[in-house]
């Protein structure tokens, strides 16, 4: 297990550097000359060569990559935006915590209504309830959730009047309907999991021994079925999670909530190349950082993936000793 | 398979069979069918939109500017009095478009990368795998939105930055297929009679992986309409006047509380095409699904 963690998080380290490189080289491609884009076309030919030297845009592109990587990862610097030249740092560390706010309401939504749904379904299998959810399950992922973000504003800010439709000036308020917007999708997908999670969990033997022995059909459920039934969902809360840091750029144009999506997107609009690069990849660790957590926590519940690990190293080890 | 190689009369027949197998199962399934009824009438819909389009979506008119739905204008008009049901009709053409184009192009790199992967295994299988690793590592929307800065918006361009979205998941799905096919003993018996590795790939382990393929990329369709409708959304993807859906959503959230109308048809096209995919998608499933199959 030790290992397994120990490479696990090892691993990390060239796909962080991967992801550096890749948004930087992409965005070498963006159009325009950035000196043009910072000066204006109204600068002088001399001001803008002086611009390009500055920015270090004459140097090879190799030498650039360098000088970049070593500003992220050494300096923890990822430059300054051109259009305000204000740190990126600082701009994402007023942001991020907005855009984390967001992201937990919405999955302590998404999950604690999907879940009971999903229980809820399997249980009831092919009754009544079971088709309710699933309809309601199908649409939750059929409908766009930036328009349906538009239609909450629609209901409860301009007909009932109830929360306000846009920007995070009423506190936690002012994130119920961002949060109720971007939870479909992620609802909808919990209650399918869960749901089908459970369907065979409950179809396997230990769960007929259990009835079998006289256990009360709800600590079947919930002491038996539940434990197994909810791994695979375990999964799904931390790629949710990363998901949505991505997906909560679209909800945060919605209601104008000022936060990471926002600032991306906005920076791409206006052409603010670094912070498109610097939001991207400092977005893409998180994600990462996400995925490693899911990945450590999925081995330390589940014993068949520990088991599976150290079964394949001793498979190695024969081989090894075999040739 | 193996017939397939010698007694080629015998191909068909079986080939059918397996096809007629699916559409049976595909056309007990209610919700199936019907989630098919509705893309069949969108697409017959888009293709025909400018024959049957009751007026010129461009046209404008300042008489019926945020006109209500009536019976000259199904859907009411927008805020530059032109006719929103014309225009949704013309818009499928880029949606279903988009969405179709971006999953097949996305998918057929896709599956070329996976099935080299998956068929060659070893270094090539890690090298590959790893690069995926580091594409994937940038959350979907986010890697989106830095490919149209890259590209710059509009209509193809947006169908590259989708189709480039698309090929990570397809290519994993299908070298995790092929690992499965792989060990089966036609594989062995076709290596055997010295197949060439193209043959095997194309042949007998591509045919072999295609059920899931099928499912993930109707699937993948209604992923890309929304995705691409988000795009256009921030005003990324497809530009107005272009009456692509999540532009007709950009250009007329503005009038929300004056013309509801404006907002709410738009948003109705992509989730009833979206809806239909997915029962279909789902459907597809069931019926390719070999754990069900009896």
């Amino acid at each position: 297990m030790g290992r397994y963690v120990l490479k696990r998080i090892l691993w990390m380290i060239p796909i962080v550097l991967g992801v550096a490189i890749l948004v930087f080289t992409l965005m070498t491609f963006c159009p325009g000359n950035p000196a043009e884009i910072i000066l204006g076309s109204t600068a002088t030919e001399e001001a803008l060569a002086a611009k390009t030297e500055e920015l270090g845009l004459n140097d090879p592109f190799l030498v650039r990559l360098g000088n970049y990587l070593v500003d992220v990862f050494i300096r923890h610097d990822l430059g300054a935006s051109w259009a305000t030249n204000v740190s990126i740092m600082t701009s994402i560390k007023e942001r991020l915590p907005r855009t984390l706010t967001l992201t937990l309401v919405t999955l302590f939504l998404a999950f604690g209504l999907g879940i009971p749904l999903g229980i809820v379904a399997a249980t009831h299998q092919n009754r009544w309830q079971d088709s309710l959810s699933m309809v309601f399950a199908l649409i939750g992922v059929a409908i766009p959730n930036f328009w349906l973000g538009l239609m909450f504003v629609l209901f409860f800010s301009v007909r009932l009047g109830w929360l306000p439709s846009m920007g995070i000036n009423d506190g936690l308020k002012s994130y119920i309907l961002p949060a109720a917007t971007a939870m479909m999708g992620a609802f909808a997908t919990c209650a399918r999991q869960t749901r089908s999670s459970m369907l065979e969990v409950i179809r396997s033997d230990y769960i007929t021994t259990a009835r079998s022995k006289g256990v009360p059909e709800r600590d079947v459920i919930v002491k038996h079925a539940l434990k197994n039934g909810l791994i695979p969902i375990i999964t799904m809360f931390g790629s949710t999670f990363g998901h949505m840091l991505g997906g909560m750029m679209i909800i945060e144009t919605v209601f104008a909530i000022p936060g990471m999506g926002t600032y991306i997107i906005t920076a791409v609009n206006n052409r603010d190349y670094p912070v498109v690069q610097g939001g991207t990849i400092f977005l893409a660790i998180t994600f990462s950082l996400c995925m490693l957590i899911v990945d450590l926590l999925y081995a330390a519940v589940d014993p068949r993936i520990k088991a599976q690990y150290e079964g394949q190293n001793r498979k190695k080890v024969k081989k090894e000793a075999a040739a | 398979m193996m017939a397939e190689a010698s007694v080629q009369t015998r191909k068909k027949p079986r080939k059918n069979s397996e096809f007629l197998r699916v559409m049976k199962q595909l056309s007990r399934n209610k919700t199936a069918v019907i989630g098919l009824i509705i893309l069949l009438v969108e697409i017959v819909l888009a293709i025909l939109a400018p024959y049957i389009a009751p007026y010129d979506y461009t046209q404008m008119d300042i008489m019926n500017m945020f006109a209500k739905p009536s019976a000259q204008h199904w859907f009411g008009c927008d805020d530059l009095g032109r006719d929103i049901f014309s225009r949704i009709l013309i818009g499928s053409r880029y949606s279903l478009s988009c969405g179709i184009l971006a999953t097949l192009i996305g998918t057929v790199i896709g599956m070329a990368i996976g099935a080299v992967a998956g068929f060659f295994g070893g270094k090539t299988d890690n090298i590959v795998m790893r690069i995926l690793d580091v594409i994937q590592a940038i959350p979907g929307m986010v890697m989106m939105i830095v490919m149209s800065a890259v590209l710059g918006p509009g209509f193809i361009n947006t169908i590259i930055a989708l189709a480039f979205g698309t090929i990570p998941g397809m290519a994993r799905m299908l070298r995790a297929q092929m690992l499965k096919v792989r060990e089966n003993e036609y594989i062995e018996a076709s290596v055997s009679i010295n197949c060439s590795k193209f043959r095997i790939i194309m042949d007998h382990l591509i045919p072999n992986c295609m059920s899931p393929m099928i499912v993930q990329a109707t699937m993948g369709v209604a992923q890309t309409i929304t995705t691409a409708s988000g795009l256009s959304f921030i005003g990324l993807g497809v530009q107005p006047p272009a009456p692509e859906w999540g532009a007709m959503l950009s250009g007329s959230r503005q009038f929300i509380r004056q013309a509801p109308h404006l907002v709410i048809f738009p948003g109705l096209a992509i989730a009833v095409t979206v809806l239909a995919l997915n029962m279909m998608g789902d459907g597809l499933r069931d019926a390719l699904d070999p754990k069900l199959k009896n």
